[in-house]
């Protein structure tokens, strides 16, 4: 049945369009005293197979993204004001509320960070795996049955059978998330949008649940999105890399480019502010001043200007748009030959980037940074 | 029972220990029954850990959850009454302390906490989380304890003018250093530092963790640092010690700690850290344990570990991991391992970190390369 519903998907499309294709993408949060700008003209695309990750600091948007893929925008207060979600072509964003309830789960599924609250707590295991499959395909109760100890086989839970009668809690916190994999692999979607999938967790179980997950999804061409805060883990699990920035992606391109030649300030930033275990002794952090923009202001200039240690005059009242690194024209935007893109004005050299500050005099520092407020 | 008011005077010691942990256990109580409690049972959070800090050193504690890293600590301050065991500050035992005692004692150490929101009370203003410590020892008038807010805040990096402002008017990053600021009121020697940037996001982490570095220099401070990041850890620490259920496997140097690792444990745990770099993460090796850690209630007999034991595995499972918990024994100079077999580890930070001689194991896993990348 998938088959089918695959074929009749890729008949639906141009044979090169990617699988998913987010335009211009723009979210914001209307709260009884301010307009939270979340997303702010967001564009990426996901090609068939691909892993793909979307890395920022808390509040850059990187899940409201995802939730509004997924039309799970917190209402009434979340809402798409602007841009496209085509998946196979269709736009999820302009799809009604009972379309996009097929298409979630079938087709695009998430599993969270922490998988407690996306699991009923008064149902076993056995009961929401099998209302997934039944909810969308027309099979037995013993169909269903053996296909949730298949699944749960699949993910390594051990004795799956009595497993099924149990309850989340009885699991542990790396086994929960087996689970939710499980639930989200149920009906073999195309893409599996993955928040912060392993943040929760201990780093040694961080590495069963990591490896979990690239074996299935390599193993089922499964597209991923794997949003994260962590350099380490998209550096180990993904093709190409968005890195956004309060509400914007400032530097997008295949992962192997983007750490071996940071270009933005923001990444060249990021990667200097964490101390690495492979390190060399004594290394220096090199910390971004200041904090994150009060983003319930409408976003003037670069976002990332008044923490910029490369700014100039221009960065504070434009902002600047996402081209490639070494100005060439058309950008490739999926799959090995994908463009790397910036989106600055000044950006550092990569001398400079490798030091992780401005060597000469350079940019002007404008102003005091620090503030939060 | 002088209390050493500069911090320069107690840098002068040198390398004597300022802190000695001897055998400490932690157990909490579990109880049955309303009408009338039966102790059922204890959770052995922590199990046996010694260790000692000299004046002016930083000692990293590190494990994942509910190793015991936190409740040491705590105990170490004395929030948690210790089972067994001693805890000495310059020689005198905190464990039997109580009453004025104890509280003058606790001017010596201070704790910074890891969730900067729930550690500062919203209804106090910045002045009044600062100058607490100060009032509760009585240290100071009224207008020297502003002064001394005043000072506190620049020291950590903050306006001092902010100081009539409320915790929620602060970001993350500037909520904990105001509770840096309040760690350091009374000049203490001894900071307890419990996950201090692990709430934080990482280009914030990097400022709080240089700002204990510059502090440690200015005021000879020393540290116990507990977080279950090792790459923080590492770091920061001059030395490291690793806890798995309750007790410490290995302690050593940061150095040696990470080109030398002989846990099994500790080898386990550095692969399993993602490295930041494309490039090396295809090209590495990883131990990945399998299960869950095991209950505190009910620890594995012998060494806690065997059950997760990657080496056990290889050796055959031998008796002995099961029948005897291993003792820390020194295998180099200041490098203590609690493994009967840590002589086999060989986790050279190759083997562990990098490309080459994999760990020959079972259950050794090689990082599958991404598909799309392998030509570019």
């Amino acid at each position: 049945m998938t088959q089918a519903n695959r074929l009749r998907a890729t008949a639906a499309r141009d044979a090169d369009a990617p699988l998913l294709s987010v335009r211009d993408l723009v979210v914001r949060f209307k709260t009884h005293d301010a307009t939270v700008h979340a997303v702010t003209g967001v564009s990426f695309d996901v090609a068939e197979g691909e892993t793909v990750g979307l890395v920022g600091e808390s509040g850059c948007g990187k899940s409201v993204t995802n939730l509004a893929i997924m039309r799970l925008l917190p209402k009434p207060a979340g809402r798409i004001e602007g841009g496209r979600v085509l998946l196979d072509g269709q736009d999820l964003a302009a799809m009604a509320e009972s379309e996009i309830r097929d298409i979630r789960g079938r087709d695009v599924a998430m599993i969270f960070q922490d998988p407690m609250p996306s699991l009923n707590p008064v149902l076993t295991i056995e009961e929401q795996l099998t209302e997934t499959l039944r909810a969308h395909r027309k099979i037995s109760a013993a169909d269903a049955r053996q296909r949730a100890i298949d699944l749960l086989v699949l993910v390594g839970i051990p004795n799956p059978e009595p497993r099924l009668r149990n309850f989340p809690h009885q699991f542990s916190g790396g086994m929960r998330q087996r689970v939710m994999i499980a639930m989200a692999l149920a009906l073999e979607p195309r893409l599996l949008i993955a928040d912060e999938p392993t943040t929760a967790l201990d780093v040694t179980i961080q590495a069963q649940v990591l490896e979990l997950i690239r074996d299935l999804t390599q193993k089922t061409g499964t597209a991923v999105i794997l949003i994260t805060h962590d350099l380490g883990v998209v550096a180990g699990m993904t093709q190409r890399v968005n890195v956004m920035y309060a509400g914007f992606i400032v530097e997008a391109g295949l992962t192997t480019d983007i750490f071996a030649k940071p270009s933005h300030p923001y990444t060249v930033g990021l990667l200097h502010s964490i101390p690495r275990i492979d390190g060399g002794e004594g290394e220096e952090l090199i910390p971004i001043e200041g904090a994150p923009p009060n983003q319930r202001l409408a976003p003037v200039g670069c976002p990332f200007a008044p923490r910029c240690a490369w700014r100039t005059d221009r960065c504070l009242t434009e902002n600047p748009v996402i081209v490639a690194v070494d100005g060439s024209g058309a950008a490739v935007l999926t799959g090995a030959a994908a463009t790397h893109r910036i989106a600055c004005h000044n950006p550092p050299t990569p001398a400079e980037a490798a030091a992780g500050r401005p060597l000469s005099g350079g940019a002007s520092r404008v102003g005091a940074t620090g503030d939060a407020r | 029972m002088t209390h050493s008011i500069t911090p320069q005077a107690a840098t002068a010691a040198g390398t004597s220990p300022l802190l000695e942990v001897e055998d400490l256990a932690v157990w909490f109580p579990i109880t049955e029954g309303v009408v009338f409690e039966r102790h059922t049972g204890d959770v052995r959070a922590v199990d046996g850990v010694s260790f000692s800090i000299r004046r002016g050193e930083t000692l990293g504690l590190v494990g994942e959850s509910g190793c015991g890293k936190s409740t040491t600590g705590r105990a170490i301050v004395r929030l948690y009454k210790p089972t067994r065991g001693a805890i000495r500050i310059d020689g005198t035992d905190l464990a039997g302390l109580e009453g004025v005692e104890l509280r003058n004692m606790r001017r010596r150490m201070q704790m910074v906490f890891q969730d900067p929101y729930a550690s500062l009370d919203p209804r106090m203003n910045v002045a009044s989380i600062v100058a607490e410590p100060l009032e509760i020892h009585g240290v100071g008038t009224g207008s020297e304890r502003r002064e001394r807010v005043g000072e506190l805040l620049s020291t950590v990096g903050l306006d001092p003018s902010h100081a009539v402002r409320y915790p929620h008017e602060f970001s993350g990053g500037q909520r904990q250093r105001i509770g840096v600021a309040r760690a350091l009121a009374l000049q203490p020697d001894l900071i307890v530092a419990d996950e201090p940037v692990s709430a934080l996001d990482v280009s914030i982490q990097a400022q709080i963790i240089n700002l204990l570095g510059r502090l440690q220099d200015s005021f000879g401070l020393t540290y116990l640092f507990i977080a279950h990041d090792l790459s923080v850890v590492r770091h920061v620490s001059d030395r490291i010690a690793v806890m798995y259920l309750g007790r410490i496997v290995e302690l050593a140097t940061a150095k040696e700690l990470h080109d030398r690792p002989l846990h099994p444990y500790t080898v386990a745990l550095l692969s399993a850290i993602p490295i930041p770099d494309p490039v090396r993460e295809v090209s590495r090796r990883r131990i990945i344990l399998q299960g869950d850690v095991p209950s505190p209630v009910n620890p594995p007999s012998g060494c806690h570990f065997h059950t997760r034991c990657w080496l056990r595995e290889r050796l055959g499972n031998p008796e002995q991991c099961v029948a005897e918990a291993p003792m820390p024994r020194d295998l180099a100079a200041g490098h203590q391992v609690a493994c009967h077999f840590a002589e086999k580890t060989d986790g050279s930070a190759e083997q562990v970190l990098s490309i080459g001689r994999p760990v020959p194991s079972a259950s050794t896993a090689p990082v599958a390369p991404p598909p799309t990348t392998a030509g570019a």
